[in-house]
């Protein structure tokens, strides 16, 4: 399919739920006595876009499934992206417990299907993910709307760079050296409707029921998801521990290494830190 | 007459002075270190070449816990780094600890008395405890090169540069074309008549984003120091971005390819240059060099490239291995280290007299990259499996003091007074790092390497993770993995 994450292919499958096609990768090979860990992009991504980084090297330890969302015939809920998410769990891994990590919209899927789905999901990570959309969220959503309804897709370019990235991440850099993420966004129909589920998540009264082991991730300098809502589900679920990385909401690209170690130390042992202890950034 | 003591820490480089930094600040004194010069600094007391600067940023490249407001660019040059370690061991009271002017001759562990006695040039010591810091990149090689001795004009090894040599001028060769000769060959350019690079394999070489700080900037971090932590976290955490080209990871290796050609495109106009500058292994195999001045000295009217190794010398006339001949008046070795087999390990003795090159004969290897079994009270620092082709060696360093301390600390709460590496538990590291290399550039790259031991095609120089994950499996002492007495 022309995605290519690892040096050696990994298994790809498709499924359809409500209309929609979901692709899956699988690297299969389980190196050890680790869950596998599923991962679920975010708003406008995909496993290629925002997993480039992680899952080939999550894949050098342990199994790693990836999901890429589709679009179903119908109405595009949150609850559409979890029966997408669990129909993947039960084809692919129908008979293991598994770490569940979501990015972003991602993240707000994975803790719906873990509140949904407790024996299954052992373990789960939450990387700037929230619960209850908000105003700040609302006010940037509605930016953008508008800047796609307006055809300017510079414009709306430019815009998503610069809510993406954390502050001195663009800081640092020149005009010229933001170009090819300013040339990368690219809005699908897809896309919009994921903007449209955005604009009213709540599923605060979702987060009792999650059980797992549970790494809430917040980034510092988040602009799209401030960190806040990080902390909000390091309050709301009772099994969680919480780190923060000093990146923009774009950490998969901004700090990747930094995102995969603490996902690798806490893949290999859940329970090194206990339930609510804010975990150390490393101090190199 | 023997001097006695209950920690003997050998070389003063980042890593016998970090160490002893450490141990100082918790009130831990009576140690005494060695060092065979007459200087601390190590790397950056020898490595005086022109041009001679780190390539990782200063702000990363220096101690955790001596951070430095006023490094004067992002690559400081080497005299800034080693006055940075000289001020370092003068602040921390380190100077009356060292004995300078000694050489390590012989180390034997004395099993009825259960420590280490010590031979060096200036005298005997014992020792409970020894530690070696001397180095990984510390002993400079030569490669065999028939009729060197022929040779009638200056030639000197880049590690010890000769500062008397004229070379003003003169038509000079630079051998090699590693992380030194990048530096040196664009300063020989600037001087000389005529420079000819020989060259065995072409480099990687990538932009160099190197400036000064303005003194804004430096006031700034000095009355904000936060804002060097920030900065210095920055900095590892996108080395750490580049392990992932290690592993041969598509999104990073296009990447690393792409920023590499581009650079070379770009700066190389002659196409026969072109060619000759290309590498023909994977990105990673070998260092990846970075340089703003390498290419374009390459390219002026005084130097030639020669792709190809130097093979003979006859006077002062130098053959090719493909049978080119220039005539020269100095040569210039950048040709690298004794990093496979240190020169330390045939000095150390352990249980039974054998030595640690014996002991190493399959390549080195190390318990948590730190302790060997057969070898009790002994740490190695910048041993087996401890070098970073991507990051700061400096985080290994206090990692290996973390696990150093915690192992004195150890030994001290409870009494014992030999403590050992477990043999099953130095097997289980070893084959725990060879996972971790298998599938890494350095193995499969196609290149030809100083990370890989020759003799087993073993990874025993270079640790194949993360920089983080060399910390998280080594930088706490494991008192399992001990047996004790
Ligand atoms: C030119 C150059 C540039 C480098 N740049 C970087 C960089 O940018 N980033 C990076 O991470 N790493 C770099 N390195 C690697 C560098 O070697 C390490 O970062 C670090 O300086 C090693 O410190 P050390 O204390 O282990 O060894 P050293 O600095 O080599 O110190 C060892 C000490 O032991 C002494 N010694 C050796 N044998 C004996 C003996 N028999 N008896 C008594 N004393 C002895 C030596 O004289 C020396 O003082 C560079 C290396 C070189 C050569």
């Amino acid at each position: 399919m022309g995605v290519v994450l690892t040096k050696e292919p990994v298994d790809e499958g498709e499924l359809v739920v409500d209309g929609a096609s979901v692709r899956f990768y699988d690297s299969r090979e389980s190196r050890g006595s680790r869950n596998p860990i599923v991962l679920i992009h975010g708003t406008t991504g995909s496993t290629a876009v925002h997993f480039g980084f992680l899952f080939p090297m999550l894949a050098t330890r342990q199994r790693v499934v990836s999901i890429d969302l589709g679009q179903p015939t119908g109405e595009l809920t949150i609850d559409s992206f979890r029966r997408q998410v669990e129909a993947v769990i039960d084809r692919v891994l129908p008979d293991e417990s598994i770490t569940l990590l979501g990015y972003s919209l991602g993240a707000v899927v994975a803790a719906t299907v873990a509140a949904a789905r407790p024996e299954k999901i052992e373990n789960l990570i939450l990387v700037a993910g929230w619960a209850k959309t908000d105003a700040q969220q609302v006010l940037r959503n509605n930016v953008w709307n508008a800047l796609y309804a307006s055809g300017d897709k510079d414009a709306l370019a430019q815009f998503t760079v610069f809510c993406a990235f954390g502050h001195p991440f663009v800081g640092a850099r020149t005009m010229l050296e933001l170009e090819p993420a300013i040339a990368a966004v690219n809005v699908t129909e897809f896309g919009v409707a994921q903007m449209r589920v955005n604009r009213d998540i709540d599923i605060v009264d979702r987060l009792g029921a999650i059980t797992a082991n549970t790494l809430v991730i917040g980034c510092q300098f988040d602009q799209m998801v401030p960190n806040r809502h990080s902390l909000d589900l390091f309050g709301a679920i009772e099994n969680a521990r919480y780190t923060e990385i000093p990146s923009g909401h774009a950490v998969v690209f901004e700090r990747p290494a930094e995102l995969h170690k603490h996902v690798d130390n806490f893949a290999a042992d859940p329970r090194r830190y206990p339930a609510g202890i804010r975990i150390p950034a490393v101090k190199p | 007459m023997t001097n006695h003591t209950p920690l003997l820490i050998i070389g003063t480089g980042f890593a016998g002075i970090g160490l002893a930094t450490k141990l100082k600040r918790r009130g831990y004194d009576d140690f005494i270190m060695i060092e065979r010069a007459d200087d601390v600094g190590g790397t950056w007391r020898d490595n005086r070449y022109p041009g001679a600067a780190c390539d990782v940023p200063s702000h990363l490249y220096s101690y955790s816990f001596a951070l430095k407001s006023d490094w004067s660019r992002v690559f400081a040059p080497a005299p800034e780094i080693w006055e940075y370690i000289r001020q370092c061991a003068r602040d921390e009271g380190l100077m009356p600890h060292i004995h300078f002017n000694t050489t390590l001759l012989e180390a034997s562990w004395d099993e009825p008395s259960a420590l280490w006695r010590v031979v060096t040039s200036n005298g005997e010591y014992t020792a409970d405890v020894v530690v070696t810091a001397m180095g990984h990149l510390a002993d400079e090689k030569y490669p065999a090169i028939e009729g060197i001795e022929s040779f009638t004009g200056e030639k000197f090894h880049s590690a010890r540069w000769d500062h008397d040599a004229q070379l003003d001028g003169k038509r000079i060769a630079v051998v090699g074309s590693g992380a030194s000769a990048v530096q040196i060959i664009p300063e020989m350019a600037k001087i000389a008549g005529q420079l000819v690079v020989f060259q065995r394999s072409a480099p990687y070489v990538i932009p160099r984003p190197d400036r000064a700080y303005t003194e804004a900037e430096k006031r700034r971090f000095a009355r904000d120091p936060e804002s060097m932590e920030a900065l210095r976290s920055e900095m590892f955490w996108g080395m750490e971005n580049n392990y992932a080209q290690r592993r041969a990871i598509p999104r990073s290796i296009h990447e690393a390819y792409k920023v590499a050609n581009g650079h070379r495109e770009a700066q190389v106009s002659d196409p026969e240059i072109l060619a000759k500058v290309t590498p023909d292994y994977e990105i990673g195999c070998k260092r990846v060099l970075i340089s703003d001045v390498y290419y374009p000295a390459l390219q002026a009217p005084n130097v030639h490239i020669e792709a190809a190794a130097l093979e003979k010398v006859d006077g002062k006339t130098l053959i090719s291995t493909a049978g080119n001949v220039y005539e020269v008046d100095a040569v210039i070795f950048a040709t690298g280290f004794e990093a496979i087999e240190p020169p330390f390990a045939p000095l150390i003795h352990g249980r039974g007299g054998q030595s640690l090159s014996e002991y190493w004969s399959q390549g080195m290897q190390a318990l948590d990259s730190t302790t060997v079994t057969g070898f009790p009270n002994l740490f190695i620092m910048n041993g087996p499996n401890t070098g970073l082709g991507h990051n700061s060696v400096i985080f290994v360093i206090e990692s290996q003091i973390d696990y150093i301390d915690g192992a004195l600390q150890y030994m001290s709460e409870r009494g014992a007074t030999v403590l050992e590496a477990r043999p099953e538990a130095e097997a289980e590291y070893v084959d725990a790092v060879s996972d971790r290399a298998a599938g890494t550039v350095w193995l499969n790259g196609g290149c030809k390497n100083w990370y890989v031991d020759y003799r087993t095609n073993r990874l025993t120089v270079t640790w194949p993770d993360f920089a983080y994950a060399f910390r998280d499996s080594n930088g706490e002492f494991v008192p399992e993995h001990y047996l004790t007495a």
